[in-house]
């Protein structure tokens, strides 16, 4: 009662305030003894995303970015495999699942066809992704059954005019989906290996 | 800021025109002013407000590119944040708010919904994108926009008025705008509010006559 209650709130501010100099003063002391640094460092964005942070703990983000989980989601895009020569294998078998299962129907795929026979052949022709209809739901990467559509951790992906990602700005390489989910990949590649050797041992079986 | 990037011009002069333009210092000046104190509109209209506001909060502080006073009213406010869903219902309302707000102004549509209509495009409520009403320089995907994203979205903006020279601006030219201002056309996307006696009646009428007809 009285302002009391005014008075305890703004001392929680103005020690905000003054606990962003001593903390200063405290990084300082790191720098010059541990090499650590307040700012644009990793140890610094950790320390300020901690509990142990009293002072300011704004993200300078152009600068420094705060790291993001791995189960992070984005917008998706398509996983391709080096090729020994330098070749790109794309997963993508252009089966359409992901288009639809996508909810707000953001995804078109053209199937290639093979221009001697005329027959359509699993790979993506053209493959769009209207990155402004997006919802980052990652349906499309839950019900892949190729492990071809993945979600990104890219999100500067801000532009003047409306985004359309084709076939060019959605291909990346599998080490950068290795990169960016470590965990996942290694789950998957684990799982591929396991079904390729229970595939020969079931083939060996029959052979016999 | 350094001085240095107020000063030299870093348009980039053709070697033949050089002796033909002079690029003053004024606009750099003229556009560190505007860059630096974009004063957005306070309102939000679905979650993505949720994320405008986190943005606007401690952590991310817009107050670093002097974005920090979100004004209430138009009158005073740079940049239009739409941060949401925009529904059939709600776009008069804010277009209404766009033509209060003075020059220069920009528009920043946030999110799926307001850029294209986003999981409602197709919806019977909602408007396929603001871009329909409203003239976007900067669309930000995602659902919603992480906070990060938003920033990456507003410097984006502040590069394109870094780039926007006082001589050819539109709003210092004398004579009609060449830029007609959007009025919101009552169509297939829009509820013309004035029918809405006439639809209760005639829907009104239509029941009474089933129960008739029962």
């Amino acid at each position: 009662m009285y302002g009391k209650g005014l008075l305890k709130g703004l001392s929680v501010t103005l020690s905000r305030f003054f606990y962003t100099y001593w903390d200063d003063l405290v990084w300082f002391w790191r720098r010059i003894t541990k090499g650590k640094r307040r700012y644009y460092s990793p140890e610094g964005i950790a320390h300020r995303s901690s509990k142990e942070a009293r002072g300011i703990f704004t993200v300078q983000y152009p600068e420094e970015k705060l790291p993001v989980p791995e189960e992070f989601r984005y917008l998706p895009f398509l996983v391709y495999d080096e090729g020994l020569d330098g070749t790109k294998e794309i997963r993508c078998t252009s089966c359409g699942i992901c288009a639809k299962v996508c909810p707000p129907q953001c995804i078109w795929i053209v199937r290639s066809t093979d221009p001697a026979t005329g027959r359509p052949r699993p790979q993506p022709a053209e493959f769009y992704i209207d990155a402004d209809i997006c919802m980052n739901c990652g349906l499309c990467a839950e019900f892949c059954p190729f492990d071809a559509i993945k979600m990104d951790h890219d999100y500067e992906m801000a532009s003047y005019t409306r985004t359309l990602l084709n076939l060019d700005r959605l291909l990346k390489p599998a080490s950068y989906y290795a990169s960016i989910r470590p965990l996942n990949a290694a789950r998957e590649e684990e799982a591929r290996k396991a079904k390729l050797a229970s595939k020969a041992a079931k083939a060996e079986a029959k052979a016999a | 800021m350094n001085p240095k990037d107020i000063n030299l011009p870093g348009y980039e002069i053709p070697e033949e025109l050089k002796h033909v333009i002079a690029i003053t210092a004024l606009d750099r000046l003229y556009n560190w002013g505007r860059r630096s104190s974009v004063w957005p509109l306070m309102f939000g209209l679905a979650c993505c407000a949720i994320e405008m506001i986190a943005t606007q909060a401690a952590r991310y502080d817009l107050a670093r590119f002097g974005m920090e006073v979100m004004r209430p009213t138009p009158r005073q406010a740079d940049l239009m944040i739409v941060a949401g869903t925009v529904t059939k219902k709600m776009v008069p309302a804010i277009v209404r708010l766009y033509n209060q707000m003075p020059e220069p102004k920009y528009v920043l549509a946030m999110g799926a919904c307001a850029s294209s209509g986003g999981p409602f495009k197709e919806g019977y409520n909602v408007v396929a994108g603001i871009d329909k009403f409203l003239p976007v320089d900067v669309y930000v995907p995602g659902c919603p926009p992480t906070p990060q994203a938003l920033i990456n979205g507003l410097i984006l903006l502040q590069k394109k008025i870094d780039k926007e020279s006082i001589k050819q601006v539109r709003w210092y030219r004398k004579g009609p705008d060449s830029v007609a201002i959007p009025i919101p056309v009552l169509g297939p996307d829009l509820i013309d509010t004035r029918r809405i006696p006439d639809i209760k009646a005639h829907t009104l009428s239509s029941t009474s006559k089933t129960d008739d007809q029962s």
